[in-house]
């Protein structure tokens, strides 16, 4: 980030004393907000150091910090195997979400159809479903397309998303209409708008969903404990499930496959983070 | 369209595989060519000791039958049963499934586990379950035959923190034995260390109902008798009626029931009530914090005791002939003495087979070195069978039961009445 | 300030014409349908195709497997989950959840976004970042969590507590405070999630605005109110469509790790209970009647919200 968008940058008003005053509002309001955010992120990390004894310490650090919960993690299930499917399975879901969403907003900005306020509506009520329904009917569809215990299993049902289309389709109203126009009247294929001058100014609602359906994604227990039939098939939600015992949770380690099940997707976060915000700068037109 | 005529399709193609309920094909006498069954169990997706240990019986089983090959699906016990429904409706017939006893009669009516007496030859099975305890074998009857052979459990059993035990003046060497001794312990210990009395691990979601049922059937009380709900009756109700008034007077704790094991971990807690299995967990989390002990789980005045289990039983589902001898002779090898040996030792599970505890080819060795297991063991003698629940209904029924329980301990109504409330409309559900 | 909002009122409707009039005349054709055909295929496949089977299983006493028989039973199925005795105990839980959980889904992140925008851009980033972090965890890991943290013997607040000097708190154990800690947990993880969409929209509305309206002198608070609040409207109106219809949805996984709908019932909400009573059976005409009672209510609260959000969203055409 090297260059400031103008609109982000302190306003005048901000050297004076009053705004001096505001800004430490502001400073301090964001501050126990996040304090309130990475509290209980920092109890996880530091418990996953706990070795079993200290589980229940409330001390703000261990006392003897071990990473006996990892070693534990890492040879007693598959872990890296799952997180590697988990990043498969959430990087190949939010990019079909993107591409499936990206055409179905396209077709409905640009075309006044007669039927466009029923496929709205379709699109939008889909994502009321409860799980809970489709859920069966899903698995048996599944299991005769010989998806079970696949990774394609687990990503190709929600390869489409009313929530991936809603997002774009809001994105892409906002867009200069005057562009999409100057473009038609230039005779450009619709394929090409998308392509060559929609989809590259579309880079902050892209990044934000793509960041959310990663995570949703990553974070996604049900449809993978109903199709994986062995842990090194599954994801890494369900590697979570198995410190999760019968007999109580096994505290340490559970925490630790906690926090190698958050790391990624914190780093999808900061990179696409970034995105959002530089992407306005690279668009030319604002 | 295309997917509802297949899915038509399919299931007439399933119903006319399927053989009715009962008239069973006869089961193969040898494995004499290569099968492969699945093996539905829960242990195995849970990273805890339980999995290694069935990894170590299959492979076992695998050598000793080396025609069989077994596909384990790993299922946590809470979604087991809907998975095995789930396969069966897309048509893939489960072999050998462990699952848990609230499920029974579901099991024995509904989804066609084969009872083991339509299946083996009299002779046969006769002679496999000699030396098993007959109470243990009656948990996975159905009017009078075996659907699911008892295979993992456990009973509830008082752990309690010999810590808190001193500091509140009691004698740790002399555990309570009676309900009005706990209620007197757990007082003390609230007043004088400002820590939690007591808890049972009967209100979670998690534990199920068989510590509930194990104190009201001390009592002498039953949840249900037939098809008619007698949780509200005299001596039910008044187990529970016991546990609100501890609740009152301060002995009984009024902690979340989903981190009670937590807080007795912590050492929180004089006493606790629940699974034996609990047993390894805790002592690695008491381990140089708190001395920790068992104690038999508490009796109603000079009533004996009526403990019932928790844990699964193993049921067949094979259709095929082959598969069923091959599920067969998974189920026996499974429940032989080396395979309780292994799972006692190893997962802490109670042993079905009461003659290897002193042998010392078998557990002799390790009970020894275990010694806290006795009182675990002694109960198994008054093993009483835990009730699931008839119907198409059981699950509501056992919840509404649960959710009244819970009620009528930890709410200030009168305890009985919001008991009968709760039994008459849950009786709507029942057959 | 009306001035201004005068003058930006008409450039936008101006804007908005051509493009309108240029729909309106195109004649049909094929070309929007292949686009739509991905989406559309899958939805019909993946959700809509089940949901008109379920439709017909909400009718039906079923246990699903293929040997045993569909006996028809009317509207037995929803008159019974209907009934439920806890149903409009459920219903009332459900309005709390949605109300309170609006301050951290759209209030307090639509400030957050607003406020970080006027600062510098690393406690920009970092802030935001700091607050998007609960999103990455999964939400049982939340749950116990907090659970933990809460926990009235030894959770690191209950210390706290004892430390100002006031009584532990029974946070998941009193009826009286269980609903808002559920609350609260759920929309500890949507505020990032808010934050995040706001932010983007935020930081897509065209400078020009802004500093043409500096110019002009508008005050801070003016151009939030009268420039940078209609621009986020459409982002404002589909977080609060999204908690109205997702509220109930969203804290279910916090209820089923951490009360149960307990105690006493008190945190239970529409979409648990039918959880309960209807998808955790393993009856299809139970959970089908539970999935079209949910999928019906929700439907119809849809409805109005894209009424409301078509009437007042503002767009930057």
């Amino acid at each position: 980030m090297t260059i400031e968008n103008p609109a982000s940058s302190p306003e005048p008003s901000s050297m004076t004393a009053p705004g001096l005053v505001r800004r430490l509002a502001v400073h301090a309001m964001m501050i126990l907000l996040s304090v309130l955010s990475i509290f209980p992120i920092y109890w996880m990390i530091v418990t996953s150091l706990r070795p079993a004894n200290e589980i229940f310490s409330t001390a703000l650090w261990p006392a003897s910090p071990t990473l006996e919960n990892y070693a534990f993690v890492l040879t007693r299930i598959p872990m890296l195997q799952m997180l590697l499917n988990t990043a498969v399975v959430a990087a190949f879901t939010a990019g079909l979400q993107v591409v499936t969403g990206m055409l179905a907003a396209y077709a409905l900005v640009r075309w006044r159809m007669r039927l466009s306020g029923v496929v709205h509506g379709l699109i939008a009520l889909s994502w009321l479903v409860p799980f809970q329904v489709t859920m069966i009917p899903n698995y048996v569809l599944a299991s005769q397309l010989g998806l079970l215990d696949t990774l394609t299993g687990l990503i190709i049902p929600n390869a489409a998303h009313a929530f991936a289309v809603l997002m774009l389709y809001h994105g892409m109203r906002s867009f200069p209409s005057e562009i999409l126009e100057a473009a038609r009247i230039d005779g450009a294929r619709s394929w090409k708008i998308l392509w060559q001058i929609v989809v590259p100014n579309m880079g902050a609602p892209i990044a934000s969903l793509s960041i959310i359906a990663f995570i949703s994604a990553w974070n996604e227990y049900f449809w993978p404990l109903l199709l994986s039939r062995k842990p090194e098939n599954s994801v890494v939600q369900i590697g979570l499930q198995m410190f999760m015992t019968q007999e109580g949770n096994l505290w340490g380690p559970l925490m630790a496959a906690a926090c190698l099940a958050s790391l990624p997707i914190l780093v999808v976060y900061l990179v696409l983070q970034r995105h959002v915000i530089e992407s306005f700068m690279k668009s030319g037109i604002r | 369209m295309l997917r509802r005529t297949s899915l038509k399709l399919l299931t007439a193609l399933a119903g006319s595989l399927l053989v009715p309920f009962g008239a069973l094909a006869d089961m193969a006498a040898t494995i004499d060519k290569p099968v492969t069954i699945t093996f539905y169990n829960y242990n195995l997706a849970s990273a805890s000791a339980g999995a290694d240990a069935t990894k170590e019986l299959i492979a076992g089983f695998e050598k000793k039958f080396p025609n069989v090959k077994v596909e384990p699906i790993a299922v946590p016990s809470n979604e087991i049963m809907s998975r095995v429904q789930a396969d069966i409706v897309a048509g893939r017939q489960p072999d050998v499934a462990q699952l848990v006893f609230r499920d029974l009669i579901y099991l024995a009516t509904d989804l066609g586990a084969n009872a083991l007496e339509d299946m083996v030859k009299p002779a046969e099975l006769k002679d496999h379950l000699a030396g098993m305890i007959p109470n243990g074998l009656e948990l996975g009857k159905v009017d009078g035959k075996t659907y699911g052979l008892a295979y993992t459990f456990s009973t509830p059993i008082m752990f309690y923190n010999a810590d808190l035990f001193r500091q509140a003046g009691l004698d740790p060497d002399q555990p309570p034995k009676t309900w009005a001794d706990v209620a007197a312990a757990a007082k003390a210990i609230n007043e004088k260390t400002g820590k939690n009395g007591f808890f049972p691990g009967a209100y979670g979601p998690a534990d199920g109902t068989f510590v509930y049922q194990s104190i009201v059937m001390s009592n002498g009380g039953k949840v249900r008798d037939g098809n008619k709900l007698t949780f509200a009756d005299s001596n039910a109700a008044e187990a529970v009626k016991m546990l609100h008034d501890m609740v009152v007077s301060g002995a009984h704790a009024k902690i979340d029931p989903a981190s009670a094991s937590d807080t007795f971990a912590g050492g929180n807690m004089g006493m606790f009530l629940y699974t034996s299995a609990l047993l390894s967990s805790l002592k690695k989390s008491a381990a140089g914090k708190f001395d920790l002990r068992l104690a038999a789980m508490p009796s109603f005045g000079s009533k004996p005791t009526a403990p019932t289990n928790s844990g699964s039983a193993l049921f067949v589902f094979s259709k095929d002939p082959l598969k069923q001898r091959a599920s067969y002779e998974l189920l026996k090898y499974l429940t032989s003495r080396e395979a309780y040996t292994i799972i006692t030792s190893k997962i802490g599970y109670l042993p079905l087979r009461l003659d290897i505890v002193d042998d010392p080819n078998y557990l002799g060795g390790w009970v020894k070195e275990n010694p806290m297991f006795r009182a675990n063991l002694e109960q198994l003698n008054r093993l009483t069978a835990n009730m699931a629940f008839p119907g198409a209904n059981y699950r509501q029924v056992e919840k509404m039961m649960m959710d009244a329980v819970r009620e009528a301990v930890f709410g200030n109504g009168d305890p009985i009445a919001v008991l009968k409330t709760a039994q008459e409309q849950a009786q709507d559900l029942m057959p | 300030m009306t001035s201004f909002q005068a003058e930006f009122a008409p450039s936008k409707a101006a804007a908005a014409t051509p493009m309108r009039a240029a729909r309106l005349r195109e004649p049909f054709s094929i070309a929007p349908w292949i686009y739509l055909a991905p989406t559309l295929a899958l939805l019909m496949i993946w959700t809509y195709v089940p949901l008109v089977e379920a439709f017909k299983l909400s009718f039906y006493q079923w246990n699903m497997l293929p040997t045993s028989p569909q006996r028809y039973v009317g509207l037995k199925n929803y008159e019974r989950l209907i009934a439920l005795p806890e149903m409009r105990n459920a219903l009332w839980n459900t309005l709390y959840y949605t109300l309170g959980l609006f301050p951290m889904s759209v209030i307090i992140p639509l400030f957050v976004a607003i406020w970080t925008q006027d600062l510098t851009g690393r406690a920009r980033k970092i802030y935001r970042a700091l607050i998007f972090v609960p999103m990455i965890v999964a939400p049982v890991v939340a749950a116990i969590l907090w659970r933990w943290l809460l926990n009235e013997d030894q959770g690191i607040v209950t210390l706290g507590l004892d430390w100002l000097g006031f009584d532990r708190i029974g946070f998941l154990t009193d009826p009286r405070y269980a609903l808002a800690t559920l609350t609260w947990i759920t929309g500890w993880k949507l505020i990032g999630f808010s934050t995040l969409l706001f932010s983007a929209a935020n930081a897509g509305i065209n400078s020009a605005y802004i500093e043409a309206a500096r110019i002009d002198g508008a005050s801070r608070w003016g151009i939030i109110r009268d420039i940078r609040l209609p621009l986020l409207s459409p982002t404002i109106l589909l977080l609060s469509m999204m908690t109205i219809l997702f509220g109930a949805q969203w804290s279910f996984a916090y209820i089923r790790v951490l009360t149960d709908g307990g105690p006493l019932k008190s945190t239970t909400n529409i979409f648990y209970l039918l959880y309960q009573y209807g998808f955790e059976t393993l009856s299809a005409g139970w959970s089908s009647a539970a999935g079209m009672i949910a999928f019906a209510g929700f439907g119809l609260l849809a409805a109005g919200c894209m009424w409301l959000t078509k009437r007042f969203a503002v767009y930057d055409n």
